[in-house]
């Protein structure tokens, strides 16, 4: 260190410039003094500042963060390049603090291993995780054979040197548990357990893996295999001499895919009822503007049906009734023809005719066969429960029908 | 036995149309939801229910690494002649496809125009595609183009982009290398053997 520094000078510069921090760990590796003086957020001083502090290089014009402070971030967050030497480096220095603390029990020794304990189990998943994704994107895509096969043979080995590392940590595990347990310390006592924990699992995960390459291996190989065997035989075949020097004839007669024994998908007659659908017009008008025929093409299509037909059926059907309604009252004289409506009993086709329906009804034939009816101009009532249950009166005009005599002067006049 | 007994999912008809028509089902094609397909068939419940309604009709569902394909109960193997004359078209397409520098197998994805460029780099492989009779395109692109059509249609290949006219090597591919893998050549011909290493791994 270039001076003598200290934790809170540290943290207010990267404070001070944290846009600056942040921009330079995301280009780890393409700025420029020029690039980042023209940003607005520092000064050429604050830069020497940084710079005299250590926290940033400069070499060759391109700036760069102190790499203390990059891996720091990436320690944090769990990102960036760890390579199986960690792990041997975390596990020696264990056993070297271990050691210590054997000595004397002192609770700084303790202290580190923790750390170390920490360390050694977040960097073994992580490494199996990038080995796994490794093992993935070397099968799916590389493209070259033989860099394929000796990418996947690295992996393997690598993947051996972790399963060492795993049988080593347990080992220091399992020979420390009685020291361990004299620490008395709950906290190390958890991180022992997590450790274990992850250890099982990422043995798993390593067999898994282990199984993954095995068998991508194979899978190259047999291509491989498939492909000398595809350019052997296009020889033979080149000699002519492919049914002679090889049983070609035989495995290719054994063959059942349906596609290759001249087996067609079954085909089925278009049904006449279908063809008088109106999707069946369609496909005849298909058939007809493709092969010109205008026989086809003759029956139309029907217009299409307003929504609401079906409410016009039921009102159309009401009508219909009305004129025969209207008979039928004209030929008692027992009731009004309010009292008439109301009491009336509707075929069933019609359905449900409410008390409104009826109302309106009342209304229509009023109105329309008036030269029929005799009306008395006198109110009369009707008492009656709407839907919410409340008791309801209703006035009413009676109506009777027409006697004789007077619908003889109704004529007349 | 009616057919609601079979309990059966809804794309059986799906299912039933694409292979009755003698295609492969792929688990890595993606076309008309052909993985989609693939997977109901794969669930070892469905597939036991489809076996056992498909054999009524005499198809039966052959499984292949990770494709599925039709084949026919009870009738003979027939015409002989058509089926020698495929497969042998089979093996030139294969030979030519194992000879590219950048090896095509499944689930790799290639442009007719990569083909026929290297074809036309490298004599050898320009011979080969000459030689693939049947085609009537003149040149090589439209020769390669022919061939992706052909080998689509039989449901090895799927086309990804039109645009970029990128195909993809569907699972069903290992049909044809397993059929190719399985001849048995009598005589030791004396080719040579450098073009793979016999590394083999427990």
């Amino acid at each position: 260190m270039a001076l003598q520094v200290n934790i809170k000078d540290i943290l207010s510069q990267l404070s001070q410039h944290r846009g600056v921090v942040e921009f330079l760990f995301a280009n780890r590796e393409n700025i420029t003094v020029n690039e980042l003086l023209a940003r607005e957020d520092i000064s050429h001083d604050q830069f020497q500042k940084l710079k005299s502090l250590d926290l940033v290089y400069e070499y060759e014009n391109i700036v760069s963060l102190n790499d203390a402070v990059v891996s720091m971030f990436e320690d944090f967050m769990e990102i960036g390049e760890v390579t199986p030497g960690f792990i041997n480096d975390y596990i020696n220095e264990l056993n070297r603090h271990i050691r210590f603390y054997q000595e004397s029990r002192e609770n700084r020794f303790l202290r580190s291993i923790k750390k170390y304990l920490k360390r050694i189990n977040s960097t073994l998943t992580r490494e199996i995780i990038k080995l796994q994704k490794n093992v993935d994107d070397t099968y799916k895509n590389e493209g070259n054979y033989r860099i394929k096969l000796q990418k996947l043979e690295n992996f393997r080995e690598k993947r051996d040197t972790i399963i060492d590392f795993i049988k080593k940590t347990n080992d220091v595990v399992e020979s420390t548990r009685s020291l361990f347990s004299l620490t008395n310390d709950s906290e190390l006592f958890g991180i022992v357990q997590a450790l274990k924990v992850s250890l099982i699992e990422n043995l798993d995960f390593l067999i898994e893996i282990q199984t993954d390459i095995t068998d991508f291996i194979n899978k190259i190989q047999f291509q491989l295999d498939v492909y000398k065997k595809a350019q052997q035989l296009k020889e033979i075949k080149d000699y002519g001499t492919l049914y002679f020097k090889s049983n070609f004839k035989e495995i290719v007669n054994g063959i059942n895919s349906i596609k290759y024994n001249g087996h067609r998908a079954p085909k089925t007659k278009i049904a006449i009822d279908f063809l008088y659908s109106d999707d069946g017009h369609v496909l005849c008008k298909r058939i007809s503007e493709k092969y010109k025929i205008t026989r086809l093409m003759v029956r139309g299509l029907a217009d299409k049906m307003a929504g609401n037909f079906k409410d016009k059926g039921l009102e159309h059907q009401i009508k219909l009734d009305t004129e025969k309604l209207v008979e039928r009252f004209l030929e008692q004289k027992k009731s009004n023809l309010f009292e008439y409506l109301i009491e009336y009993k509707f075929p069933k086709a019609i359905g449900i005719v409410s008390f409104e329906d009826r109302l309106s009804l009342f209304v229509e034939i009023a109105m329309e066969y008036q030269n029929q009816l005799d009306f008395k101009y006198r109110l009369q009532y009707h008492d009656y429960r709407n839907n919410e249950k409340q008791n309801k009166r209703l006035g009413y005009t009676l109506i009777l029908p027409i006697k004789e005599k007077a619908k003889k002067e109704k004529i007349k006049n | 036995m009616l057919a609601e007994d079979f309990n059966l999912p809804k794309q059986t008809h799906e299912i039933f149309s694409v292979m009755a028509r003698g295609n492969f089902i792929s688990s890595n094609g993606s076309k008309d939801g052909m993985n989609r397909l693939y997977d109901v068939i794969n669930n070892p419940d469905n597939f036991d229910r489809f076996q056992a309604y498909f054999n009524v009709i005499r198809y039966n569902i052959e499984r292949g690494n990770n494709f599925f394909y039709f084949s026919k109960l009870g009738e003979p193997n027939s015409e002989l002649e058509k089926k020698l004359e495929r497969f042998e078209r089979y093996i030139d397409i294969v030979d030519l496809l194992a000879s590219m520098d950048n090896k095509i197998t499944i689930g790799s994805r290639f442009r007719p125009g990569e083909i026929a460029e290297e074809c036309n780099a490298n004599v050898r492989l320009k011979q080969k595609l000459q030689k693939i009779p049947l085609y009537r395109s003149e040149t090589l692109h439209n020769k390669v183009r022919e061939i992706c059509d052909l080998m689509s249609r039989d449901s090895f290949l799927e086309m990804e982009d039109e645009k970029t006219e990128s195909y993809k090597v569907l699972d069903a591919y290992t049909y044809l290398l397993d059929v190719i893998n399985s001849v048995a050549i009598y005589e030791d011909t004396s080719l040579d053997n450098d073009n793979a290493s016999g590394l083999i791994y427990n």
